[in-house]
């Protein structure tokens, strides 16, 4: 029991972290928020369910064409509409006002091309439960842990080890310094962005089966991942991660043994006690103003 | 000689400010230049309109190598060949050492650069030994050197410095200015933009003096350092400068900060009067 709880917990923790490390990714790069992460989550769902269900296409190959179509949204997102809201002079808070509208968009969307009802994601594996060393298991839920982990290996390595992944975090970090050493900022902060909405997306293909693919799928699981992120140190690559697993963690263990009726209410009320003790997050993370 | 850097009458505004009031200079093969002057001359402002840091110029032409890159996007100049070291340094603290300086080889590939990075080693041997350290846990010196460091590892056809020496002990801007004689010697190109006229004079062949905007005066190094003018107006300068300039900073500050909390107070309050005129002292 407290085994599959427990994979259970590190599944939904790393959706929530995989989803919050965009928020994160996007306010590193470019000092702003972006609050349709959650809906790039639905419309992921949906594309990877057009193409595995009704184009027949192999799982893994819906997957990365779904990745790869959310990529470049979140990059002409960034290139054409954050931009030119930021050359006509506009303040952050109407760019976060644009994410909101962008995410009404999205929903909306959905709505005329998928419909309103829940959609069931066939199944990907033909059996509904597998037994690893004696444990019972979903293999949904250790798929989208799966994904979740390797994206998230992926992604440190592409930030940490190569030289584009390199100079974003350079660019995040001084935009004057690197574009006098020719890195092109305003490409590394729509790639922010690209990869920001790639990740929700390929997690909304892996997490579809697990709970259904509907238009405001993405609004409670964005809400915690930013509140995962929050917790982690808003900004923080890592910390939003480990703030996801802490979400997980506790709505999982709440809803197990004391309700689960009520499991928002005591996760959220638990965030805020976090922000009123560690008002910097879990890891000491430089805000920018 | 030809030209490899050529500005002719670049105007340049910060909103209503005319910051750069019709500057007019060049650089050329082999040589080693500086434009030296005091605090708020307009020096930083010229290298910055130049390497497109500050977007578009009011009005005038730059020429690198001949080809005109004013209007140009930075990282387009950068990628031909015009290297600059920012004031302040402005390194990569949460990047390593090495990193820093695989950002400075950005544009480039191959082996080369590999030659490039045993160029900077040889000359910051410190950088070598602190290769895979955050920059942001370097000293101030040691900073400025990993800031030169990256600058070459553009392999720059011009290199410009703003203001190498600001803030740093004197033994350590000593240290820097051999390095700039040394890379000198090894043929590249600079520009080197100084408030420490005495110790730029001393290293480079040409000279230009700025003041408010406009350069005043263009001589021989050796002319300059002889100049009457010139030592009167730095050297005493020189010897205050950073002191008021960091009191004077931190006095308007602070009346800064008491300005923008009495707006908000008033714009609070939705006093218009007041509120315009705390806004006038700001």
């Amino acid at each position: 029991m407290v085994i599959q709880l427990i994979i259970g917990a590190l599944m939904i923790g790393s959706v929530y972290g995989l989803v919050g490390l965009g928020y994160g990714l996007i306010y590193k790069a470019s000092g702003l928020m972006s609050l349709a992460q959650g809906d790039m989550l639905m419309i992921g769902a949906f594309l990877g369910l057009t193409f595995y269900k009704h184009l027949q296409l192999p799982f893994i190959v819906a997957l990365l064409l779904t990745m790869l179509i959310m990529f470049s949204l979140g990059m002409v997102i960034q290139r054409v509409l954050v931009t030119t809201l930021l050359k006509k002079g506009a303040a952050t808070v109407y760019v976060i006002l644009c994410t909101i509208s962008i995410s009404m968009v999205l929903q909306n969307v959905a709505m005329f091309a998928w419909g309103t009802n829940v959609m069931q994601f066939p199944p990907i594996f033909k059996k509904s439960v597998i037994n690893i060393l004696g444990y019972d298991l979903v293999p949904e839920n250790l798929l989208a842990l799966g994904v979740a982990i390797t994206c998230m290996i992926a992604l440190h390595f592409f930030m940490t080890k190569s030289k584009f992944g390199t100079s974003m975090r350079a660019a995040a970090q001084d935009p004057m310094a690197a574009s006098a050493l020719g890195i092109n900022v305003p490409v590394t902060r729509g790639a922010s962005w690209g990869i920001a909405c790639m990740l929700a997306g390929g997690i909304g293909v892996v997490v579809g089966p697990i709970f259904g693919v509907y238009m405001s799928m993405g609004s409670m699981i964005g809400q915690k991942a930013f509140a995962g992120a929050v917790i982690g140190g808003y900004g923080n690559m890592y910390g939003a991660i480990v703030g996801g697993l802490f979400f997980g963690f506790v709505e999982t263990f709440v809803s197990a043994y004391l309700t689960s009726n009520y499991k928002d209410f005591i996760s959220f009320a638990i965030l805020i006690l976090v922000m009123i003790i560690m008002p910097t997050g879990l890891f000491k993370e430089q805000v920018m103003e | 000689m030809s030209e490899i850097l050529e500005v002719k009458d670049l105007h340049f505004y910060y909103g209503e400010i005319h910051a750069l009031k019709g500057i007019s200079f060049n650089v050329k093969e082999n040589e080693v230049v500086t434009i030296i002057g005091g605090n708020g001359a307009g020096k930083t402002t010229t290298l910055r309109a130049i390497s497109g840091l500050l977007g578009g110029i009011a009005s005038g032409e730059i020429r690198f190598f001949g080809e005109r890159i004013d209007g140009k996007r930075p990282h387009k100049i950068a990628g031909m060949g015009l290297a600059q070291c920012l004031e302040g340094r402005h390194v990569f603290t949460s990047l390593t050492v090495r990193e820093n300086l695989d950002m400075g080889a950005y544009l480039r590939s191959g082996a080369e650069v590999k030659d490039s990075l045993e160029y900077v080693f040889t000359l910051f041997p410190r950088l070598l030994e602190r290769e895979s350290q955050k920059a942001g846990t370097l000293s101030g010196g040691e900073q400025q050197m990993l800031a030169v460091g990256r600058a070459l590892m553009q392999k720059p056809k011009l290199l410009m410095m703003d203001e190498p020496s600001l803030g740093l002990a004197p033994i350590i801007v000593s240290d820097i200015f051999k390095t700039i004689k040394q890379i000198r010697k090894d043929g590249m190109p600079v520009l080197l933009i100084e408030q420490n006229s005495n110790a730029a004079l001393r290293i480079v062949d040409r000279g230009y003096v700025i003041e408010t905007g406009e350069i005043v005066l263009s001589d021989t190094a050796e002319n300059l350092l002889k100049n009457e003018d010139v030592k009167k107006s730095y050297s005493l300068q020189l010897l205050n400068v950073h002191a008021v300039f960091s009191n004077l900073k931190r006095r308007c500050e602070k009346k800064l900060s008491r300005c923008k909390l009495e707006k908000t107070a008033w714009t609070f309050y939705n006093c218009k009067e007041k509120r315009q005129s705390s806004e006038r002292t700001c």
